[in-house]
């Protein structure tokens, strides 16, 4: 039901039209921690062969720059005993290219850094494909602007869960949409990207991937909690949000991030 | 225990009754009206100065008390009218009906005003706070609008969670703890517009009376306050019309008999108008809020009288009708006053009372529709045994059916299948008594008791879990997670699936030292079987109200509350201090990131937890004089704990205390009015409040392409400290005119140093730079505003 959240937005639209600045706020800083950007994706009618891991640690909040990590042990084994090495290339991104992805098996990450051993498993969720892309001027509430629709079927037995993520190159800018299917299971469905900025001609890359109810719940609080959710009466409670990723050695220093791995389909459209 | 409870009742009037009644008394009894309108009069004094004993009318105006044979001199006073003095013999049962004028301001100062709003010093009711609509009207207020709910907040332990927050908070309870009584119906939310203005029109109220503690056994179901509000009857003797034109909203009121005398009608309608602008405007979108209130009342005989009350509120907003939403509560009433005796007075109310909220996006192809509905049956006794004994006993039955939501496409090219969350029932009953017990000259009781029962109606699909547990947390990645239900099953609507009952005492102590001080002390445990399912910093109005049942129970609270109280110079000034203590058993908490929106498991997603929250309030007073006005303070702390279930899990915030979302630790208002002349007078107010409590992230990262932040304990940081000071004039262009058609002219300045208080401060990466920022949001920078009322 994340188009609810819309409407808390739209009551934080109205009423708080009144004044908005930018503040200098000081703010305590909290001690590192690993994050763990580990999605493997397998993209429909490819190999998936390709894959990388990204790692990292948190910073300030109004640091701009990430703060990656170079120096990590990273590895994806099956319980065949198929060991996937990820090797660091650059800016903490850790890379595979001959992962064999299969349906119906466990993986299991296992990464040391700094003589801790951060483990999670999970296993690949299926996707269906994108049916056809439309277009149409009445996106927004406003109604006027340019809106992107990604059709697509979803299966009827069972309950599934999808991310959208929606790059558009032009403008260099990503959005995120989760969805699930328990008010539309079996339909033809469509996930809609509009903003004001959406322009004729951009380049719009579009992923859509299968992911698991865990992963889609992790992703909602995420959402709730990144930025232009927060303030406002309306808003969420902040929390601290714990991904599927254990520190087996020193549990207190948890990492953030996820393990997770999904099929997807992608394709580009170009905004008329 | 039932019957038990009754028979226990009747062997206490027994005794009190053999036990106490030697002398030759006879009752004197009556009811106490307004002589322009017939309207009765809630808390009249009545006082036979030489047998020093006195009686005050209760919500229909009623009075009883015994009197020895003989001739006496019967005062009655009441704030805003002129005193009587009667001179009466007593030979028998005698009833005594009086009308008072109001104070009219041409006779100048000759006449004795009893305009004091002094403290009743020897009755035992503490932690009250009452507000004459006379007072409330002269205060200044955002945009010129008249609002109960804000007047309430400039009193102490009473806040909110910021400008534009919905409901108010009592001495660190939630919203959705207090009981709101319109006319004896309970109104499921208070709020226009979110939190901008409350959904009481000021011209149809008669009295209000807010109860933070020491709440009496007649109350109950939640466990905050009591906010007690009562309409007005309408005027028998002549047809009156009053109104206002605000910049927000307009007020019409029409009154006047049915029955010359004996019945009468009272409408009143409220609307604001912004939205026809929009239209004039050609802009599609519309927003906009309206009430109506209605009563009857008619006077049968001496003895019975019939009285029909009703509201209707709703707020509109349409965006392009591509948005629609539609919210409020309505009401309907009947009651029938009754005269069993001279002594006992009864009161049967039959209500109704409803909460809806729906909402069409047609954007997303769907509409939804959810709320509550309540059926509700109460008999209340007031019964004037003696001198020593003043007893209200009654019960109250209630019926609810909640709709937690129900969603359907809105055509068919809509991809929405339909959804319905079930449906659940419940009724409440409670039994209660309660005792005014004038122990000694210098002691006064309040005690009483209610015995509250909650039933669980059976439903459809009523979930069953592994272990009974439907919430199982995750050590290993110390998260909650969602248990599946194993089964579900139907239930009969007959049957119950779930009871709890609860014995809720209440006590309350008044030791004068004299006519102008006394201290008093005060004890009540409380059940609240309802609870508003909200995790946002204030609830919103699709929020919905779930029942106590197999996996959620009832609230609990005990409060304790001390005082002292001081009259200076016959009432002129006076002084109220307290400091309470309440602590609140089972209030649910929700795990991070629980989705509340159309889910139809909330067990799944709710932890158990508690509150507390203790305070000193003090207020003062000056009552009497060309300048009157109040300072409130309150230094208070109200908090919040969600352990986990058993030691290896975490709970909420890791198992510690944290601050609730309108905990502020001082609070301050001044409030003046100066009467300057018949022609103007000016109020102004002043606030300050320490800055609500927020949770400020402590870094940030970067997962899937975009920015994360990372937050510290829960509302462990504070908004920058929030003041502002309001100015207002009233001007009345013809003061000496008593009939016809009479205007006046409110002005106001809000906020008049522009100060811009904090409303929130969200953090956000810039969508130009993409650094990330906090922006501070502040909702109402100076505001000026001009209302013209009228009445004819």
């Amino acid at each position: 039901m994340k188009n609810l959240n819309i409407l808390l937005l739209l009551f934080s639209a109205i009423s708080l039209s009144s004044c908005e600045e930018v503040i200098e706020l000081d703010l305590k800083e909290s001690k590192p921690r690993l994050v763990i950007d580990a999605s493997l994706i397998w993209y429909l009618d490819t190999s998936g062969n390709n894959q990388e891991i990204i790692l990292s640690k948190t910073t300030g909040f109004y640091e701009e720059e990430i703060n990656p990590v170079t120096d990590a042990e990273v590895v994806v084994e099956t319980i065949n005993g198929e060991r996937f090495i990820f090797t660091h290339q650059e800016q903490g991104i850790y890379t595979n290219t001959n992962f064999n992805p299969v349906f119906e098996k466990d993986y299991t990450l296992e990464i040391i850094y700094q003589d801790e051993i951060y483990t999670s498993s999970s296993s690949f969720v299926p996707a269906s494909g994108i049916d056809y892309i439309a277009q149409n001027s009445e996106g927004g509430f406003t109604r006027e602007d340019l809106e992107v629709e990604v059709y697509f079927t979803d299966p009827v037995d069972e309950n599934n869960f999808y991310l959208f993520n929606f790059r558009n190159i032009s403008e260099s800018k990503i959005s995120l949409e989760i969805y699930e299917d328990e008010f539309t299971n079996g339909n033809q469905v469509s996930v809609s990207y509009s903003n004001e900025e959406l322009m004729e001609n951009d380049e719009i890359h579009i992923t859509m991937e299968g992911i698991s109810p865990a992963f889609y719940q992790y992703l909602f609080i995420l959402r709730s909690q990144g930025g232009n959710n927060g303030g406002g009466p309306f808003q969420s409670q902040p929390a601290t949000v714990k991904g599927n990723i254990v520190n087996e050695t020193n549990p207190e220093n948890y990492p953030f991030g996820y393990f997770r791995l999904s099929q997807a389909d992608s394709t580009t459209y170009i905004v008329q | 225990m039932k019957f038990n409870l009754s028979a226990l009742l009747l062997l206490f009037f027994l005794i009190f009754s053999l036990g106490l009644e030697a002398q030759e008394t006879y009752t004197l009894n009556g009811i106490i009206t307004n002589a322009s309108s017939n309207e009765t009069l809630i808390g009249v004094n009545i006082i036979i100065p030489e047998e020093k004993k006195g009686v005050i009318t209760n919500e229909y105006g009623f009075y009883s008390i015994k009197l020895p044979e003989g001739t006496h001199i019967v005062e009655i006073s009441y704030l805003g009218f002129e005193s009587l003095r009667k001179e009466i013999t007593i030979t028998q049962d005698t009833t005594l009906d009086a009308a008072l004028s109001e104070s009219s301001e041409n006779l100048e100062e000759v006449v004795i005003k009893s305009n004091t709003e002094g403290l009743n010093i020897k009755s035992p009711e503490m932690s009250v706070n009452k507000l004459s609509i006379n007072t409330i009207q002269k205060l200044p207020v955002v945009f010129g609008e008249v609002d109960i709910i804000k007047s309430l907040l400039l009193l102490p332990g009473v806040s909110n969670a910021g400008e534009g927050a919905s409901g108010f908070n009592v001495r660190g309870g939630a919203v959705d703890q207090n009981l709101i009584l319109l006319d004896e119906a309970t109104i499921f939310n208070s709020s226009h517009l979110f939190g901008f203005f409350s959904v009481f029109n000021p011209d149809a109220v008669k009295n209000i009376k807010l109860y933070k503690g020491g709440i009496p056994a007649k109350y109950g179901g939640r466990v905050s306050s009591v906010l007690d509000i009562y309409q007005r009857d309408g005027n028998s003797k002549e047809f009156e019309a009053q109104g206002g034109i605000g910049i927000i909203s307009s007020r019409l009121l029409a009154e006047g008999p049915i029955v010359l005398d004996k019945g009468s009608f009272l409408v009143a309608g409220r609307s604001s108008y912004a939205h026809l602008f929009l239209k004039l405007a050609d802009n599609p979108n519309s927003a906009y809020f309206y009430d109506l209130n209605t009563k009857l009342t008619y006077t049968i005989n001496e003895k019975n009288k019939l009285l029909f009350s009703g509201y209707f509120g709703r707020d509109v907003f349409d965006i392009n009708q591509n948005f629609l939403n539609t919210y409020g509560n309505s009401v309907f009433n009947l009651r029938w006053n009754h005269l069993i005796s001279d002594e006992i007075f009864t009161n049967l109310s039959l209500i109704y009372s409803d909460y809806y909220y729906g909402l069409t996006l047609n954007f997303v192809g769907f509409n939804w529709d959810s709320g509550i509905k309540n059926l509700n049956i109460k008999y209340d006794f007031n019964h004037y045994l003696n001198d020593a004994f003043q007893l209200e006993y009654g019960m109250h039955n209630t019926y609810y059916e909640f709709n937690p939501g129900e969603i359907a496409p809105v055509d068919e090219n809509s991809g929405i299948n339909y959804f319905k969350l079930t449906n659940k029932y419940a009724l409440e009953n409670a039994n209660y008594f309660s005792v005014e017990h004038k122990i000694s000259d210098r002691i006064t009781a309040q005690y009483g008791l209610r015995f509250s029962n909650f039933f669980r109606l059976g439903q459809n699909r009523l979930n069953e879990y592994r272990n009974n547990n439907p919430i199982i947390y995750n050590a290993a990645l110390d998260i909650y997670q969602e248990a599946e239900p194993i089964s579900q099953r139907s239930i009969s609507r007959s049957e119950v699936i779930k009871t709890y009952s609860n014995l809720e005492p209440r006590l309350a102590l008044a030791y004068n030292f004299n006519d102008h001080q006394s201290v008093k002390a005060s004890y009540n445990r409380m059940a609240q079987y309802l609870h508003l399912i909200s995790n946002t910093s204030s609830p919103t109005p699709l929020d919905v109200w779930a029942p106590s049942g197999p996996f959620i129970k009832p609230q609990i609270l005990d409060q304790f509350a001390l005082g002292y109280f001081r009259n200076f110079q016959k009432g002129k000034y006076s002084l109220e201090t307290e400091i309470f203590y309440k602590d609140i058993k089972n209030r649910i908490d929700y795990v991070n990131g629980a989705n509340l929106i159309a889910n139809n498991n909330i067990e799944t997603i709710i932890l158990n937890g508690k509150t507390r929250a203790y305070g000193l309030e003090f207020l003062a007073k000056k009552n009497e004089g060309s300048l009157t006005g109040w300072v409130a303070y309150t230094l208070s702390r109200s908090e919040q704990q969600t352990p986990g279930r058993t030691p290896i899990e975490s709970g909420i915030n890791n198992g510690k205390w944290y601050a609730t979302n309108y905990d502020k630790t001082h609070d301050i208002s001044i409030t003046a009015t100066y009467d300057y002349n018949k022609k103007w007078d000016f109020s102004a107010n002043f606030a300050f409040q320490t800055g609500l409590p927020v949770t400020y992230p402590t870094g940030q990262y970067n997962f899937n392409g975009i920015s994360i932040p990372v937050y510290g304990d829960r509302n462990s940081n504070r908004l920058p400290a929030y003041h502002r000071l309001d100015l207002s004039a009233t001007y009345i262009p013809k003061p000496e005119k008593q009939d016809g058609f009479r205007s006046s002219w409110n002005f106001g300045i809000y906020n008049i140093y522009n100060r811009k208080n904090a409303n929130s401060i969200s953090f956000r990466e810039n969508d130009d730079t993409g650094r990330n920022e906090a922006a501070k949001l502040s909702l109402f920078g100076i505001i000026p505003s001009v209302t013209f009322n009228f009445e004819f």
